[in-house]
């Protein structure tokens, strides 16, 4: 049976937030997949079509604003939005974000209801 | 008795290059230049203050973190404190490669964690559960209790509560439902206690 649920790709290196993002994204009509590092959502990327990204900012390995400006490189090019999310609340957070090519940027902790409205906001072209 | 051709000799070993080469090469615009310096200045105490005066203005993170593995074998006080101070970085690729370097110095590292655990910045603190997630240290679990117990920001506390789950045990039931009542209005850290401790 083919899932026409917006696909979600959460990419934070800590376990329970991975779980929570999915667990709240697919209460809100998601399909959810999810990545530890930036390293594993860029290859994520190169193979499933995503429809939104909610990316952390502090992980090892590849980190958060690296993995935002691969996704948007030639190389993978996804045009999917990327909502950044981290605990990381300084003035500069948001721009850094921005230029990597973040669509939306929010500091931890995002409660259910605002992660559902942002994400179907910012799905709101796909297909549920 | 026939001549026996003589082998040709293999071409004589290059010199290793001295100190004060790698020294050099370590502002060389050559990023693999610089990140070879970095790795060949292992084991060099005298070169631990060149080393580390380069990891905040290092761009090419292959060189920094060759720079980061090669002071993080030293393990002394100096080195952690010096690395510590980047933890407050902007820059997400620097205090996430420090906090990595940083968990992998038990000698030192512990040291510094009192005062980590009480910086201002909450930032940091959270950078400093992630430092002790993978410090092997007899302390680190303690540490991490006392985050959990006693920090006023909820983002420390989920981030303490993250690192401990692989070594949680019956007897931080009760440590984590109390950081629940102590911040109930904070559904991440309510479903992340719920997860784990049911």
């Amino acid at each position: 049976m083919s899932d026409n649920r917006p696909k979600v790709l959460v990419v934070d290196d800590a376990a329970t937030v991975r779980m929570y993002h999915t667990k709240l994204l697919d209460d809100a009509g998601f399909e959810v997949a999810a990545a530890a590092n930036g390293l594993e959502a860029v290859e994520a990327a190169m193979s499933t079509a995503f429809d939104l990204f909610v990316v952390d900012v502090n992980m090892p390995k590849m980190n958060g604003y690296t993995c935002v400006e691969t996704l948007r490189s030639e190389t993978v090019g996804t045009p999917a939005p990327i909502l950044m999310i981290s605990t990381e609340d300084r003035p500069g957070d948001a721009d850094r974000a921005y230029a990597a090519g973040a669509n939306l940027y929010l500091v931890k902790p995002v409660n259910a209801e605002r992660l559902a409205r942002v994400a179907r906001m910012l799905t709101s072209g796909v297909a549920a | 008795m026939g001549l026996v051709r003589r082998e040709q000799q293999p071409a004589e070993a290059k010199a290793a290059p001295s100190v004060e080469t790698l020294l050099r090469q370590l502002d060389d615009p050559d990023p693999d230049c610089r990140r070879e310096a970095a790795l060949g200045l292992d084991g060099v105490a005298e070169a631990v203050p060149h080393l580390l005066a380069r990891v905040g203005p290092e761009t090419a993170s292959t060189v920094r973190d060759a720079l980061l593995t090669t002071l993080a074998a030293h393990d002394t006080t100096e080195v952690a404190e010096a690395l510590a101070i980047h933890l407050a970085s902007d820059e997400a690729d620097l205090r996430t490669s420090v906090a990595e370097a940083l968990s992998t110095m038990p000698g030192s590292v512990p040291a510094i964690i009192p005062r980590l655990i009480d910086d201002p910045d909450h930032d940091v603190r959270v950078m400093t559960a992630m430092v002790l997630a993978d410090l092997a240290h007899p302390g680190s679990l303690t540490w991490l209790a006392d985050m959990i117990r006693q920090d006023p920001h909820p983002n420390v506390v989920t981030a303490a509560v993250d690192a401990l789950l692989p070594s949680l045990g019956p007897e931080h039931t009760e440590l984590l439902r109390d950081a629940v009542r102590r911040f109930p209005d904070d559904p991440f850290l309510r479903f992340t206690v719920e997860a784990a401790v049911g």
